[in-house]
């Protein structure tokens, strides 16, 4: 069966509370960096919630944008690999082959969203902190690039045990990391071939919108724009 | 030969096999024999219980096979075992429906801490030097009983205190029953955003000492005073799910949020409307709220149902109060008070909540007295889309009813040398960190002549202890926990440990047990229970004949399935107890003049900590994730700053990133500028929870501690530290200070994202 892996995020339920961003790092085997890192520009957030100022004090307020790989159907970032790293996969994920993978950067300087991470240094974890990596997730080595997968092992995982028990895969069955803990409910997951998913009829909202639309990478990250 | 012993033998075989087998050090560990039955690869998810922060959500956590180094008998060694790998929310649980925060998930890194203590330790080197020797849990308990004197017999209490986090829990009634049998004064709670002051203001106005849940999902306005509900305040996952509803859960309405606040939190950013009252005048403007609905008659009186009786005597119409007289005190303009009078009196139901700063001044509460009033005339209280209180679960086990005291009057007694405090036991309190230069508590807890800990962490505070006996962590206990708010039901929440210790640590209410049966006689007889499960155990059999989520035939049967569901909750009797019949509820229509200590003219700036995102009150400061997830507002990582508005620092000259002096009557410190516009030109604000001397490595020596700065400054009513009552001059010390920003820019919000 033919599917579209998709995320809408709702801008006016989101409220900026970085659980998303958290529950990546636990569920992906992200690395941090430390301090000196961080300065670098070097941590490896796949998701990042931006913030964005308007007006001045006292008429002033806030926007805030969870961004992560938008998964985009013409992605920018799989025509430049040298080595096919960085692929289309048949769901219309935008997958990414660590092994294929020689850190040329090119796809990183391709993507319009800043989406994508580089390992310049092998991920250390003080012990005992390693014992909290996910065995279901490699942990990625120096030179890589990395970037959000939506928790391709989660997919893989209902879809193989959809396929042993013969059940069709029910609408919310797979939850991204950051989709599942998102405490407002501002982000939803699902098939955008579905007209019947969830995903699929929020993608049809007159709020829905894509980011950077003028590029034309025909992202499967659908944002729903904040009302006031 | 029982199992036990024959693991005992092959484990001490083993090490000399192992020894043989490779010449790098870890591998000279002795293999364990495995002590579960697990499936390598398989996920199993066992219920547990969020002790992030209070508001006690339900969790799930994922557990496989995987290789650790433990301790056990007191050896290193590895083994194979259930490792605690993912922590979701628990989807049935009536806090919070399956969602988790960030703290709650960053969880895995309290148990996998590095710095997390292993085994009993006893002091070596000096007091605060942090040395210590390992001693054996039998030479530390004993130790411990030797320093517990029961009470006299001449009347005179126990000289022993015991200062812990608050908990809503066994532990917390264990605690009691131990000390009631030393003859002990009740435990001293202690966390820095304490809410006292509002627990007590709803006591008077609603009968119900206890911090409030709302109805949001089904609210149409909510008007927030200062509170960081969908942050940091309460019960955050459980706001943040019916605040989504709010926004976007019903078809044809959408609920409208103002936040009244001193300085922009990440609550304050998803506001419809941002407004900026004068820090400490919140009170005025709920009453001037209160003036424009009663003179326009826009609420009923007869709305406020049971809560009549606090707006009694409004019906003169708060002549105190008019738009313009409020306009001079407050900074709001009058005619922004008559629009949102008109607005929340529209929209019904609508909601106010207070949190945060505005209870946190000399007068916080006359200003929750004030805001409990406006809900009062709002008609929302105990209304769908209004303010409830969550009922208790009925437990007998856990009703204490002795007073304690405080952080600050026990400090003030050891100095004095009365009441006389010999030992003092301390578990996951922090004072010496989260409390002002003028309490002296580090000064007090050094004339104690005996400090035990239990945390899992060297802290400010544990560091001054003489003995620490380090507690599972949470993932590895036994948890309960009872929801102060955040649910209308009654909920009691409990979890069997999800996976087995890593170190060579026992369980705080363990301890406590077997240092009563070593001490025997009455303090045996007043805790008779062998471990904590069986407190639990014995506990929950008082649930069985209520109904609730979860029914069995036996006591047995019940027990295994409230460990399966991770609690029990009364799906019955949705909404809160009925409100006590009250005598004389206050009537708020004198709000007080705030206080401040310093004088504006030698410190021109309001001082204003706040709850850190990444870090609550310092707690989570130990733990990467956190430090790395940057600040959601400032973008900042691994440090603290200072938010000054942009035109103040263009009049001193200050740049971000430069590095500013802040001080106070009380003391200095150093941290660098964030111009920030969410911020008054007159205030300066910083986030709490860095500037640890004492906290493992990824906290100690990072940042500045707001804290060190603040006066002492108090609210009378209930003797609560007013933290956002002092006020500092700010220097530019001529060099850049460290400051790691996540962003560049700060304005480029496309906007096509707006939905006009
Ligand atoms: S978890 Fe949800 S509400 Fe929180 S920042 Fe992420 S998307 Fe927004
Ligand atoms: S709000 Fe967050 S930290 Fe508090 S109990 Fe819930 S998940 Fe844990």
């Amino acid at each position: 069966m033919k599917r579209q892996w998709g995320m809408v995020i709702d801008l006016d339920r989101c409220t900026g509370c970085e659980a998303c961003v958290v529950a990546c790092h636990a569920e992906n085997n992200l690395a941090t960096v430390g301090r000196d890192g961080a300065a670098r520009g070097r941590t490896m957030h796949w998701m990042r919630v931006e913030r964005y100022w308007e007006g001045e004090f006292p008429e002033v307020r806030l926007r805030f944008q969870p961004v992560l790989c938008q998964q985009c159907g013409d992605a920018p970032c799989e025509s430049v690999c040298p080595v096919y790293a960085t692929y289309h996969n048949p769901e219309g994920l935008n997958a990414q082959v660590y092994n294929r993978c020689i850190g040329t950067r090119y796809c990183g300087n391709a993507c319009p969203y800043n989406a994508r991470v580089f390992n310049f240094f092998n991920p250390v974890w003080d012990k005992p902190l390693d014992l909290q990596l996910n065995p279901d997730v490699s942990v990625r080595s120096v030179g890589i690039m990395e970037k959000c997968t939506f928790c391709i092992q989660r997919i893989k995982q209902v879809e193989i045990r959809s396929q042993e028990s013969k059940q069709p895969i029910a609408d919310g069955e797979i939850q991204p990391a950051c989709v599942q803990s998102c405490p407002a409910n501002a982000m939803v997951f699902g098939d955008l071939d579905d007209p019947k998913s969830k995903v699929s009829q929020l993608a049809r909202s007159n709020r829905a919108t894509r980011l950077l639309r003028e590029v034309g990478a025909q992202p499967n990250v659908i944002y729903l724009r904040s009302v006031s | 030969m029982d199992r036990r012993s024959f693991l005992k033998i092959s484990a001490v075989g083993s090490t000399t096999a192992a020894l043989d087998a490779c010449g790098k050090p870890e591998h000279h560990l002795i293999r364990f024999i495995p002590e579960e039955d697990l499936i390598p690869g398989v996920a199993v998810w066992k219920p547990g219980v969020c002790t992030q922060c209070r508001a006690g959500c339900g969790i799930r956590v994922r557990v496989m096979q995987g290789e650790a180094e433990v301790t056990r008998k007191s050896k290193p060694g590895l083994i194979s075992m259930g490792l605690a790998k993912k922590i979701e929310g628990n989807p049935e649980h009536p806090v919070n429906h399956g969602k988790l925060c960030a703290w709650g998930q960053a969880g895995l890194q309290v148990t996998y801490n590095p710095d997390r203590i292993r085994f009993p330790l006893k002091r070596s080197g000096q007091r605060g030097s942090g040395e210590y020797q390992a001693i054996s849990w039998d030479d530390a308990i004993a130790e411990l009983a030797s320093h517990l004197p029961v009470a006299g017999s001449s009347g005179s209490p126990s000289p022993v205190a015991f200062l812990t986090q608050p908990l809503r829990d066994h532990r917390g009634a264990l605690i009691e029953k131990f000390l009631a049998a030393l003859g002990a004064p009740p435990a001293i709670h202690f966390e820095f955003f304490e809410q006292t002051v509002l627990r007590r203001a709803n006591e008077l106005s609603f009968g119900h000492r206890q911090l409030p849940s709302f109805d949001l999902a089904n609210t149409n306005y909510v008007i927030s005073f200062g509170a960081d509900f969908l942050g940091t305040w309460n019960s955050p996952v459980s706001q943040n799910h019916s605040y989504g509803e709010m926004r976007q859960g019903r078809t044809e309405q959408r609920g409208k949020f103002v936040q009244v606040e001193p300085h922009m939190s990440q609550t304050g950013a998803n506001a419809d409307e941002w407004v900026y009252a004068k820090p400490g005048t919140e009170g005025w403007l709920a009453l001037g709220l209160a003036h424009v609905m009663i003179s326009e008659r826009l609420r009923p009186a007869q709305a406020a149902g049971n809560a009549g009786a606090l707006i009694e005597g409004w019906s003169e119409g708060l002549p105190d109060y008019t738009p313009e007289k409020v306009e001079r005190i407050t900074g709001v303009e009058s005619g922004r008070i008559q629009r949102l009078a008109r607005g929340s009196a529209a929209h019904s139901p609508a909601v106010a909540v207070i949190g945060g700063a505005p209870l946190a001044h000399t007068n916080g509460f006359s200003n929750a007295l004030a805001v409990n009033a406006l809900n009062a005339l709002l008609g929302s209280v105990e209304k769908p889309g209004g303010i409830f209180f969550t009922p208790r679960p009925p437990m007998p086990s856990l009703s204490t009813s002795r007073n304690s005291a405080s952080v600050r009057t026990l400090c003030e007694g050891i100095l004095k040398g009365s009441p006389a405090v010999e030992t003092l036991l301390v578990f996951n309190a922090n004072p010496v960190f989260a409390s002002p230069p003028a309490w002296r508590v580090q000064e007090a807890l050094a004339k104690v002549p005996f400090i035990a800990s239990f945390g899992s962490f060297v802290d400010e505070t544990s560091v001054l202890s003489d003995l620490i006996l380090p507690d599972h962590s949470y993932l590895e206990s036994w948890v309960d926990n009872i929801p102060e708010s955040g649910t209308t039901e009654a909920v009691v929440s409990l979890a069997s440990p999800a996976m087995l210790p890593l170190h060579h640590t026992r369980p705080m209410p363990d301890v406590l047990l077997d240092v009563a049966h070593r001490l025997g006689g009455d303090m045996a007889r007043a805790v008779p229970w062998k471990t904590y499960a069986g407190v639990l155990q014995a506990a929950f059999e008082e649930l069985r004949s209520h109904p609730g989520s979860v029914t069995a035939k036996t006591d047995d049967d019940f027990w295994t399935a409230v460990q399966t569901k991770g609690g029990w909750w009364s799906n019955e009797a949705k909404g809160s107890p009925a409100m006590r019949e009250l005598n004389r509820p206050p009537s708020p229509t004198k709000i007080v003049e705030p206080a401040f200590d310093g004088a504006a003219s030698e410190y021109p700036f309001f001082f204003l900590p706040y709850a850190s995102q990444q870090f609550s009150d310092g707690t989570h400061a130990n733990l990467p994730w956190m430090q790395e997830m940057p600040d959601v507002i400032s973008t900042a990582m691994w440090g603290t700053w200072v938010e000054i508005n942009p035109q103040t620092a263009s009049r001193l000259r200050i740049q971000k990133g430069d590095l500013i002096e802040v001080a106070s009557q009380h003391g200095k410190l150093q941290a660098p500028a964030l111009l920030t516009p969410g911020i008054a030109p007159d205030a300066v604000a910083m986030p709490v929870g860095q500037g640890h001397e004492q906290y493992g490595r990824y906290a100690s020596h990072r940042g500045a501690n707001p804290l060190k700065i603040l006066a002492p400054q108090t609210e009378p009513e209930t003797g609560a530290l007013a933290w956002a009552a002092t006020r500092v001059k700010i220097t530019r010390l001529g060099k850049k200070g460290e400051l790691i920003l996540y962003a560049g820019s700060e304005r480029e919000w496309p906007s096509q994202f707006q939905h006009r």
